[in-house]
């Protein structure tokens, strides 16, 4: 097979910030090609670059041998480049079929094509890429974040010819054998895919080749056959990776937060407790009402029946203000970290102490200096680098920002810690520190409840695994029988429901 | 290892040393400066000291006003009805006061509580009821002008304070007494603003109102004392004027509800809301001014002038945005 994509030496800079600094890869046509590297490794700039969206400062791309320079995302498709965004780049007031067909909805010259015809044209791309699920007059906004990412992975499917990016396209999948059905599917044509992904073990069973990428250079590109996890950890990150954690005890502590027979969304009649010392897992597919139960504790959301009880009293938890003053204090990290969690445009310092100003009074007058001291211990819990207290958010990685908002909720003092998918899409190293945090939390007489949509990850770090199916405990699982296997079984539902790929509309 | 982003650390440490803040309102202060220094040209008297007292002193109303407007921009709202709360401020100072020193004490706060009460209805209309900024307030101040309008049947009695009046021509070592007070109240604002757990909060609220809500700030209780402090500097403008004109008219906020946002905008604040600092817009509040003292001066027809003014504010817009004081950063930088 020939050289589909060739790049040599490409770099991008922001002002005075290198983001890109010298990659050089190939790509085969019919190859999946992975791109690893932790979070500001470069990688989202090398997608940006090869679908458009900015141009290079320096290098060459050549595109079955032709130069690959376009201006815009549609210049990139129209040379058969497409990509699906991590930041999904969907518009939530527009139709499924509508954003699938963007940016000419309508085929009529000089009167607009009637809808019937659009919808349909819209429903055999779905057809086309196997999706049963999704109506294609569905408002984007009304699905869950699994379908949008389904449908961005579509519509970037849908125009793929040459070359297909897929950015971190499993972030909130649930199950992989769809996507890479239909990568394959695509392979089979020629076509060559680019897969970004921070998991590991999905890179090993989808792609062929991988190229590490560190510092914004390119390291090395390795046949994955070849190498195992360790060695790309270290090509990664420049040294082996730290040390799996210790096994964590069964708790026995106080009961610091308990729900009775919770109503809340999709949630129907939950009854949960949380003791001090413990990391609760909760694992679920995709819209089982994880989201309702954690907006309910966090105080985001409110309950529509049944008791919320911390520190052995009701709480009501009007609002997360209320909820992080109850007696041993909730915290929660919401699952968007942009849209709910960071002010992009405040230093790391002032996000983490903004805890402080929510919660207690805080003297009249506060300065930048002020600030970085008074987050500094909170930072450290989370090893967010102190050199980084003085940056704005938005100017941070992604691992960094999730670092922020961890360290915020550590500064309310809280004792009930309550994390919607803590780690998603963060590096290793990231990964590491948040893990080494939930530790070290429970051991201080915390709990945690976490969600997570990665199922080692639950395995690794729970006490016990709650498993939530259609808004109810469907199975509650030990640390000493928990296995993947046994937790994705419970998901699925009680034992008569074949696991499906997709999951049925509610 | 994971802080090994892709910015490498001495370019983010050059960066950093100077802030993109104060690389903003050192503009705006050198653009006051080079047309106070211009305006020579204009007029052989222009140029001075004097000019810049002048300036200071006829800028001062708008900085009391702006400073409230600065706040609501800044929490993403818009306060239309600052017009008539000055309006409110004078005629209540004119009516209450009536010519006597008497009760000064209790008659401006009791003035200024009055106009932070408009602010609290209209901040519950906008938190509680979420009517958007721009119509909550309009209409507010369209109702409250009317009151005014109906109290003084049309033309506002009485005189402020004589003292107040004397305030306003005093001087203390030699600089004017209200420069003075602009001058206070310019460093008390910045404080609040840039400086304070409410100023940090309100940023926060502004910049991302959901995660505003989840951090656990009383994003409501926050909107409701903007707007109530809005109104209450409106008041306290409304005083002033009223006493450095010694009387009330009905329409005399008029000439401040724009102008006010103006000077928020050209200080450098985002109209969108989570961004700016107060001395930026004492800096817009002075460009405004600086630019109507010439273009009276030299004369020009008032639909001219207003014209001038309409393209000098949106010209600064265009040329004060992030992507201009980024590029000129990345200049400074280099140098170094």
């Amino acid at each position: 097979m020939g050289q589909l994509l060739a790049v040599q030496d490409l770099a991008k800079r922001y002002g005075a910030t290198v983001a890109l600094g010298g990659v050089t890869m190939g790509i085969r046509a019919g190859e999946v090609h992975a791109i690893l590297g932790e979070n500001g490794a470069g990688k989202s700039t090398l997608v940006k670059i090869l679908s458009g969206v900015v141009q290079p400062n320096d290098g060459t791309m050549l595109l079955d041998g032709a130069p690959h320079t376009p201006a815009s995302i549609f210049a990139a498709r129209g040379a058969g480049v497409s990509t699906a965004f991590q930041e999904l780049s969907l518009i939530p007031h527009l139709s499924v079929a509508e954003n699938l067909l963007l940016p000419k909805v309508s085929r009529g010259r000089f009167w607009p094509e009637r809808r019937a015809s659009i919808m349909q044209r819209a429903a055999a791309i779905l057809a086309e890429w196997e999706i049963t699920d999704i109506a294609p007059d569905a408002m984007i906004e009304d699905l869950p974040l699994a379908q949008r990412q389904r449908i961005e992975i579509t519509r970037a499917l849908s125009h793929a010819t040459r070359l297909l990016v897929l950015d971190e396209p499993t972030a909130a999948l649930p199950d992989t054998s769809w996507l890479f059905r239909q990568i394959r599917r695509l392979t089979e044509r020629g076509v060559a895919v680019m897969y970004i992904s921070h998991r590991l073990s999905e890179v090993r069973e989808i792609c062929q080749r991988a190229t590490i990428l560190r510092n914004g250079a390119s390291i090395e590109t390795v046949d994955l056959a070849g190498v195992d996890d360790a060695g790309i950890f270290a090509m990664m990150v420049g040294h082996a990776p730290a040390a799996p954690r210790s096994e964590t005890e069964t708790a026995t502590g106080d009961i610091l937060l308990e729900t009775r027979d919770l109503h809340v969304g999709a949630i129907k009649g939950l009854n949960l407790t949380l003791r001090a010392g413990e990391i609760v897992g909760v694992a679920a597919l995709e819209g089982q009402g994880q989201q309702d139960l954690f907006q309910a504790l966090g105080g985001v959301r409110k309950r529509a029946s049944g008791d919320i009880i911390v520190g052995g009293r009701s709480a009501p938890l009007g609002t997360p203000g209320k909820a992080q003053r109850t007696a041993p204090g909730i915290a929660f990290v919401p699952e968007e970290r942009k849209a709910d969690g960071i002010f992009d445009n405040l230093t790391a310092a002032t996000n983490i102490v903004m805890a402080d100003f929510a919660s207690r009074s805080t003297g009249a007058f506060v300065n930048a200096r002020l600030e970085r001291n008074r987050a500094a211990k909170s930072a450290e819990r989370v090893a967010l680098s102190p050199r980084y207290l003085g940056f704005e958010v938005g100017n941070l990685s992604g691992g960094n920002q999730q670092k922020v908002l961890l360290a915020r909720a550590l500064m309310t003092g809280a004792k009930i810690l309550i994390l919607f998918d803590p780690a998603r899409g963060v590096d290793v190293g990231t990964k590491q520190s948040i893990y080494a945090m939930m530790d070290d939390f429970v051991a201080n007489g915390g709990t945690i409840l976490f969600y997570s949509s990665e199922l080692t990850e639950l395995v690794q770090l729970s006490t016990r695994c709650v498993v939530l199916y259609n808004g109810q405990v469907s199975a509650e699982v030990s640390r000493a029988d928990m296995t993947e296997e046994r937790l994705l079984a419970a998901a699925h539902g009680p034992a008569r429901t074949p696991p499906t790929p997709l999951r049925e509309a509610s | 290892m994971s802080d090994q982003t892709a910015i490498p650390l001495e370019d983010t440490r050059k960066a950093q040393r100077i802030s993109p803040t104060v690389v903003t309102v050192a503009t705006i202060y050198g653009i006051v400066a080079l047309m106070i220094v211009a305006s020579r040209l204009v007029s052989p008297s222009f140029g001075g000291l004097s000019q810049l007292e002048t300036i200071l002193y006829l800028s001062s109303f708008l900085v009391f006003c702006a400073f409230g407007q600065g706040l609501v921009i800044l929490v993403r709202g818009l306060d239309l009805s600052i017009a008539s709360v000055i309006t409110v401020g004078g005629v209540l100072s004119a009516a209450l006061m009536d010519g006597s020193n008497a009760g000064l004490f209790y008659v401006i706060p009791a003035i200024l509580l009055a106009c932070a009460l408009i602010g609290v209805v209209n901040g519950i209309g906008v938190t509680v009821f979420n009517v958007p900024p721009f119509i909550m307030t309009m209409a507010v101040g369209i109702i409250v002008y009317s009151l005014c309008l109906g109290f003084t049947g049309g033309t506002p009695r009485g005189f402020p304070a004589p003292v107040l009046n004397d305030f306003m021509g005093s001087r203390f070592i030699g600089i004017p007494a209200p420069v003075w007070l602009l001058i206070a109240f310019a460093a008390m604002g910045t404080l609040v603003q840039s400086f304070s757990p409410f100023g940090r909060k309100l940023t926060a609220v502004g910049n991302n109102p959901e995660a505003a809500y989840v951090a656990g700030l009383p994003s409501r209780r926050l909107t409701v004392s903007v707007y109530a402090i809005s109104a209450a500097c409106a008041g306290f403008t409304g005083i002033l004027l009223a006493s450095y004109a010694n009387g009330a008219t009905l329409r005399m906020g008029d000439d401040y509800l724009l102008p006010s946002i103006a000077a928020v905008v050209v200080g450098g604040s985002s109209i969108l809301g989570g961004k700016g600092t107060f001395l930026g817009t004492v800096g817009g509040a002075m460009l405004l001014t600086t630019l109507a003292t010439i273009l009276s001066a030299l004369g020009i027809g008032q639909g001219w002038k207003t014209i001038m003014e309409g393209a000098v504010i949106l010209l600064a817009l265009i040329l004060l945005r992030d992507t201009v004081f980024d590029s000129l950063r990345a200049v400074l930088v280099r140098k170094d």
